[in-house]
């Protein structure tokens, strides 16, 4: 019993890492409609902000971190100016975004490559991982609580953010078309910006915890591989969809890891992947292509 | 001119100066000049294809302009669809547009986007809801459930929110019931009337379209092709035989 609360926890807290991954990249496929494969990248950014502030700046974990959402926040921004402005202004084929997305990835893995090199860091102990004792039913390591507990915060702040601010209704209208939203009065360029920021701030939160529970390396960012099967399972650009596929995945690969072996893991995701394709293939909270026109 | 209005009425407030877009290799538009004068409401009438879409799109910013020039109030307007809007021309555009997954009240906020603040958005919202009181009922409703006729209502008061100085209609009357294009034409001529909106509609139903406003053109794939008054045109023989349906349908 103890042993399945606690791997209930710990896939909960894993859920809750890709659901920072997944609404991020749910976000730009609402916006924008093509599927950004460089999100990965503003993740490994992230780690390795946080990593370099901690070691050679001196810096505190708050520091850090803080340096890190905006610097992934700020690159994130800086590769749709660069790298996916130019498509859009040109054509509506998304599909040119998607490639030019793939090859930003490369981009992005291979700078840290050739700069600093491809080897495994592990980031200074400065996330507590020590066990805890939960409600005396169950025990697991502080991180995961930890990491839990802060992406529901920045989750509910997203939420927050979306339902509350004027902005946030017009990412909200964005979703729904673009084109109408900039006939409404809002600055188009300037939305799409926004939602990268944010995007690629809640990347780079799910950065530092894996690199935290796993460890730092260029290509970390293909962990977005299980963000993306759990946007896709949730429902493609839906948020509430994204969080509740990633929870799942979260659950399913610790229940799997824990019950039957660690090598089920990837099994299980791409299995519950194949299932939601055939039996809902707009995911469990997605919109039928009708209603969205 | 002909007008029947003050002095206030011959006054220009938007002017398209020999207007030109290209989709690719067809020219849609191609050099077309109008004038909308201030409290009018000016009617653009033409066939399927004219290029009236592309005329309200090129003044919105949302369709390249390769040449030519739209003045409003003598300054050029900008070319980006918010700048446009800040400047003081908003659309509903053709087929309504609205965000059916956001409730009417979102909508008309969106709508309100480049107002300042929530004080000017809510005085700006009550004058809408006092236009259109079936909105009001309807605030918490999603855009997508409404009736056409309501849809087009939420459509008009939409682009009202962002307080214009010209409002741009594309086919209010698109896919309505007869009985409720009246209805929403009844409105807009209250709309011109009580908030001294000027108006400039393009408008498949030329009849509706001429009964509504004080002067109108004639659009002709891509070309201003006969302007006048609009009562002249209702009597005009070769608009009567192209666009109001021959003699068969005479009882204006
Ligand atoms: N995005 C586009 N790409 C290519 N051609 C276009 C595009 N939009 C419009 N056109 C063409 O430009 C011409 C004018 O179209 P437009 O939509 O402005 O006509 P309209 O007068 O509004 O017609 P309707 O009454 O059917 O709405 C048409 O020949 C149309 O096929
Ligand atoms: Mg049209």
């Amino acid at each position: 019993m103890s042993s399945l609360i606690q791997q209930v926890i710990n896939g909960l807290s894993l859920g809750s890492v890709y659901a920072l991954i997944a609404v991020g990249y749910s976000l730009v496929y609402s916006v924008l409609l093509f599927s950004n494969f460089a999100h990965g990248g503003f993740l490994v950014i992230g780690g390795y902000i946080c990593y370099y502030s901690l070691l050679k700046g001196g810096a505190n974990i708050w520091v850090a971190s803080l340096a890190a959402l905006l610097g992934a926040g700020i690159s994130a921004m800086a590769v749709e100016r660069m790298a996916y402005k130019p498509i859009r202004e040109r054509t509506p084929i998304t599909l040119y975004m998607l490639i030019a997305s793939m090859g930003m990835s490369i981009v992005i893995e291979n700078i840290f490559v050739v700069t600093i090199g491809g080897r495994f860091r592990a980031l200074p102990p400065v996330i507590p991982m020590q066990t805890v004792n939960v409600f005396g039913v169950a025990s697991t390591s502080a991180s995961d609580l930890l990491s839990l507990v802060t992406a529901v915060v920045f989750l509910v702040g997203l939420q927050l953010f979306l339902s509350k601010t004027k902005w946030g209704l017009a990412i909200r209208a964005a979703s729904y078309s673009l084109r109408t939203a900039g006939l409404m009065g809002v600055n188009v360029n300037l939305l799409i910006s926004l939602v990268f920021f944010v995007a690629g701030l809640l990347a780079a939160i799910g950065g530092i915890f894996l690199s935290a529970r796993y460890s730092l390396y260029p290509q970390l960012g293909v962990i977005t591989t299980k963000a993306f099967v759990a946007a896709v399972i949730g429902g493609l650009g839906s948020l509430p969809g994204a969080v509740v596929g990633s929870l799942i995945l979260g659950l399913a690969e610790m229940l799997a890891a824990g019950f039957l072996s660690s090598q089920f893991r990837d099994l299980i995701v791409f299995g519950l992947l194949i299932i939601t394709l055939i039996v809902r293939p707009t995911g469990l909270f997605g919109k039928s292509v009708g209603e969205k026109v | 001119m002909i007008g029947n209005a003050g002095p206030e009425s011959d006054r220009v407030i938007m002017s398209v100066r020999n207007l030109s877009v290209d989709y690719g290799a067809i020219r849609a538009l191609k050099g077309v000049s109008l004038d909308v004068r201030r409290g009018e409401i000016a009617a653009v009438i033409g066939a399927n294809g004219a290029g009236k879409s592309t005329l309200m799109a090129a003044i919105m910013g949302d369709a390249r302009r390769s040449g030519g020039q739209i003045l409003l109030d003598g300054t050029p307007l900008p070319e980006r669809s918010y700048q446009v809007v800040s400047a003081g021309v908003s659309l509903s555009p053709e087929g309504r547009k609205l965000f059916a997954p956001l409730t009417v009240r979102e909508n008309l906020e969106i709508g309100a986007f480049p107002l300042k603040n929530r004080g000017e958005m809510s005085e700006q919202m009550s004058r809408v809801y006092s236009l259109f009181p079936r909105l009001e009922e309807r605030a918490s409703q999603y855009a997508g459930t409404l009736s056409g006729g309501e849809q087009q209502m939420l459509a008009i008061g939409r682009a009202l929110m962002a307080r214009p100085r010209v409002l741009l209609l594309d086919e209010p009357s698109l896919g309505l019931a007869p009985i409720i294009i009246t209805e929403i034409f009844k409105e807009l001529d209250a709309i011109n009337k009580t908030l001294g909106m000027t108006i400039l509609i393009v408008e498949q139903n030329a009849r509706k379209a001429l009964m509504l406003s004080h002067r109108a053109y004639v659009l002709q794939t891509g070309v201003i092709t006969m302007e006048g008054s609009s009562k002249d045109l209702l009597g005009n023989p070769e608009i009567e035989e192209a666009y109001l349906g021959g003699r068969k349908r005479q009882n204006t």
